[in-house]
């Protein structure tokens, strides 16, 4: 048999097992997903905030931002005064961010991209550690940048050097000011 | 054995690519097949368990039509699983490497394009869950890596088949 025919058809033979092998799994899968309606299917955890209502508490310095996505990303670019906080750092990073969310009426996880399952999964981190009033601010690095919202650039302070917001302090002058 | 090597040479039929020593191409081809099968094998495994999840990653992709998300995170992660077995056990393991620098090829791409695109978005390369988190750029590098790899094991299959009169 020539090489070309062949791979051909060991590749649609492969195709074709793999596909009667997924759909026969998920046939008897205790909690079978449909495929027409997968994302619906999908549990994102967590209270949504509408991105007005973020640039509102952002505004009146009310609220925390914890950016959820990679060092990296938070370096190229963040919601201006936002902590860098990725799910998986969470056990290392938490103690020394948590002053800083005391006394604030939210806490806003965000990352990029309207399914970006990050923030969800630092809301989740967040309500387990006992922190109340945590909000996701959906594909929030994307809706922040079109409302033309504050953002900066950079690393953001060692989180040892930061001090605990005062509760009357707004958020946008301790920007200016640094 | 200069005697044997030349008789051999003798017989070989016309057009045939000179292989040189048949060991290294054929233990090459085997061990390359197989990091391929263990890394398909890995990738496969918690996307299997998890489709729901796997199906919210695919659609951040933003690449495919909402009709058929569903479907391909559905099929996907058995397709890796098929052509991990394959590659390690040597079954149909030509159209099985085809598949899989395919697979890489289309992955690889997908990620250049959502980085172009400024689109962050989960790999779901090896997970389902959001705690993969890493520079879009290091994934891009990685599914690189890994389509070369695929490249290698194709071009070391060609050799070990090629030896065997398979284009002739």
């Amino acid at each position: 048999m020539r090489l070309v025919p062949k791979i051909f058809a060991q590749s649609l033979i492969l195709v074709a097992l793999s596909a009667v092998l997924a759909y026969g799994a998920n046939a008897v899968r205790p909690e079978a997903m449909s495929p027409a309606k997968p994302a619906s299917a999908v549990q994102l955890a967590g209270k949504e905030i509408s991105v007005k209502d973020a640039a509102m508490l952002f505004i009146t310095g009310r609220a925390v931002f914890l950016d959820a996505r990679s060092q990296y990303e938070y370096t190229q670019g963040h919601i201006q005064g936002a902590i860098s906080l990725p799910p998986r750092s969470f056990a290392e990073l938490y103690q020394d961010i948590k002053p800083r969310l005391a006394g604030k009426e939210a806490v806003i996880t965000y990352c990029d991209g309207e399914r970006c399952p990050l923030s969800h999964a630092l809301a989740e981190h967040l309500r387990a550690a006992g922190v109340q009033n945590v909000y996701v601010l959906v594909n929030g690095w994307t809706v922040w940048q079109a409302e033309k919202l504050p953002i900066a650039k950079g690393q953001s302070a060692p989180v040892s050097a930061i001090k605990p917001v005062r509760q009357d302090a707004l958020c946008t002058e301790c920007d200016k000011k640094k | 054995m200069p005697c044997v090597r030349s008789a051999t040479k003798r017989n070989e039929p016309a057009g045939h690519v000179e292989t040189g020593n048949a060991f290294p191409a054929a233990g090459l081809d085997f061990v390359l097949r197989t990091v391929l099968a263990v890394i398909l094998l890995y990738a496969c495994a918690d996307k299997i368990i998890h489709p729901q999840a796997f199906a919210g990653i695919v659609h951040d992709y933003k690449l495919l039509p909402e009709p058929l998300v569903g479907v391909v995170a559905l099929w996907l992660p058995w397709l890796e699983l098929v052509l991990g077995v394959c590659l390690y056990t040597g079954l149909m393991a030509e159209g099985a490497l085809a598949l899989t620098t395919g697979l890489f090829t289309c992955f690889w791409l997908a990620l250049i394009v959502n980085y172009f695109r400024g689109v962050n978005v989960n790999c779901g390369c090896f997970s389902s869950t959001a705690e993969e988190a890493a520079p879009m750029l290091f994934y891009i590098g990685r599914d690189a890596l890994l389509l070369a790899l695929a490249v290698a094991s194709c071009a070391m299959r060609l050799r070990v088949v090629g030896k065997g009169g398979a284009f002739d």
